[in-house]
């Protein structure tokens, strides 16, 4: 047994607004020490802290924006959002769903309240990721997973101790049902305040949590509240997350793309003339069209 | 040297030494302006050059309906002064405002003079860009004149390739001369032809 020690415990941040819909704090890549290389795959993460939306007849939301070179990855803990893209596809993502959205060669898309949810208002929390593609399949072909929570893979934790929700990757075990294009683990821990549960993840894997809610002891040893970001040191495979309080945390480890990084605004490639290429394809329509 | 992009434009656009170039440096002050911030006003001097460090301004103007024009964008790497002011000492009938949080260098007028009265590298670099900027309005000029809507959209797109993703439709449709609507319909008629699902 090696263990996997606690390199950073990080603070949110002062929450930014993407849109008028998303009240955000970044984690990754604005934080010195999580740079898109050293979190690889994981090249972004926002993450809205739980806020309260009032009610509104306009669902608030960001309006068209692409997306080329990588997968979002959207997790909903309150609140609902509706998304539609260029290719006419789209959807609703409801309260512990998640939408594995792959961009690679191109998505034209806009992500707005539900109409619905928005007429009533209420707490909000959601986290998006960005997990980037390797060189070979940035180019390939849009497509969407979507996992409702009732899918979910699940493992139950031993004495009632809550629950690992599976979204990637595996867990003792057991498969979640994203597939995902370089090897990675991404999963909702929703333990029991006591409860105590051990991951192991290879030691070159990037690993990190979000406390999403509650109170948890890493280790034994380093507390983590609620909204704080909590980045594993490379140094070995195996820690241990204990609930101090009832506490849900987003887990996520995976193998780092050893490949160049060209990457501005909505674009993740490997070389800057990939970038260039990217705004152009998208000035010119070829990532279709979407009204605003 | 500082890192700063303007010291690479400098050195990159400016035969002159390294010292001329840091005594440039050295003589320019650095403004942090706010999204939204105005560094210039119609009626008032246009004391400086604004070059962009990082961020975007934009250049406008507002006619008696009370409709914009925007002049000129410029985003990291862009000069931008109202020339009649700063040059010919006329007060502006411009604004130049911050459309982004941004970084941005001043530079006096009366700096250029000096140097390009001192040092002959400096004089022929700064008629060049001078020039280029020349060129550049002309072809603008010839554009809003002649050119399709459409052609203005694309040589637009060369010049300024993420704009499109920073600011407003609006903002690119004034600059074009057309209607917001306009440049929605050439933009999803450039998708019908272009987008393959």
């Amino acid at each position: 047994m090696s263990t996997r020690k606690v390199q950073l415990v990080i603070s949110p941040v002062e929450p930014h607004y993407v849109g008028d819909g998303f009240r955000v704090h970044n984690f990754i890549p604005g934080i010195n020490e999580l740079s898109m290389q050293r979190m690889s795959p994981f090249i972004l993460m926002d993450y809205n802290s739980k806020f309260i939306f009032e009610p509104s007849e306009t669902p608030k939301g960001v309006g068209v924006h692409p997306h080329r070179g990588f997968e979002t990855v959207t997790i909903a803990y309150k609140g609902k959002v509706e998304h539609n893209d260029s290719s006419g596809g789209g959807g609703v993502i409801g309260e512990g769903d998640v939408q594995w959205m792959t961009a690679a060669s191109g998505i034209l898309h806009k992500e707005f309240h539900e109409k619905e949810w928005s007429k009533q208002g209420g707490e909000f929390q959601m986290v998006q990721l960005w997990i980037n593609l390797p060189a070979k399949d940035k180019m390939s072909k849009p497509k969407y997973q979507a996992i409702q929570k009732a899918d979910m893979s699940r493992y139950e934790i031993e004495n009632n101790g809550g629950e690992i929700e599976i979204i990637a990757g595996e867990f003792n075990g057991i498969k979640g049902n994203a597939s995902t294009f370089t090897p990675l683990h991404l999963y909702n821990a929703r333990l029991k305040k006591g409860a105590t549960v051990n991951f192991s993840f290879p030691e070159d894997y990037n690993t990190a949590m979000l406390v999403i809610e509650g109170n948890i002891k890493v280790n034994n040893s380093e507390t983590a509240p609620t909204d704080h970001f909590v980045l594993m040191a490379n140094d070995g495979k195996d820690f241990s997350v204990n609930a101090q309080d009832d506490a849900v945390v987003l887990v996520l480890s995976g193998e780092p793309i050893n490949e160049p990084i060209a990457a501005h605004g909505p674009f993740v490639m490997n070389t800057r003339d990939e970038l260039m290429q990217a705004f152009d394809d998208f000035n010119k329509g070829k990532f279709g069209y979407l009204e605003y | 040297m500082h890192n700063f992009r303007f010291t690479t434009f400098l050195t990159s656009n400016i035969s002159s030494s390294e010292n001329e170039i840091d005594y440039l440096l050295s003589r320019c002050k650095i403004k942090k302006v706010k999204k939204g911030e105005i560094l210039l006003r119609p009626g008032e001097e246009c004391k400086h050059s604004f070059f962009v460090e990082s961020g975007l301004l934009r250049q406008f103007a507002i006619d008696d309906k009370g409709k914009e024009h925007i002049i000129q964008f410029a985003p990291e790497n862009w000069f931008i002064a109202d020339r009649s002011s700063v040059y010919f000492g006329e007060p502006s009938v411009y604004f130049i405002q911050a459309l982004e949080e941004s970084k941005v260098f001043l530079i006096e007028e009366q700096l250029f003079l000096q140097l390009s009265e001192s040092d002959p590298g400096f004089l022929k670099s700064n008629l060049r860009l001078l020039h280029n900027h020349i060129r550049h309005l002309q072809k603008r000029i010839k554009q809003l004149l002649s050119d399709s809507a459409e052609e203005r959209y694309l040589d637009f797109i060369k010049i300024y390739p993420d704009l499109t993703l920073r600011v407003p439709q609006v903002y690119i449709a004034s600059y074009l001369g057309i209607t917001p609507e306009s440049l929605s319909r050439i933009r999803s008629e450039l998708a019908g032809k272009n987008f393959t699902k």
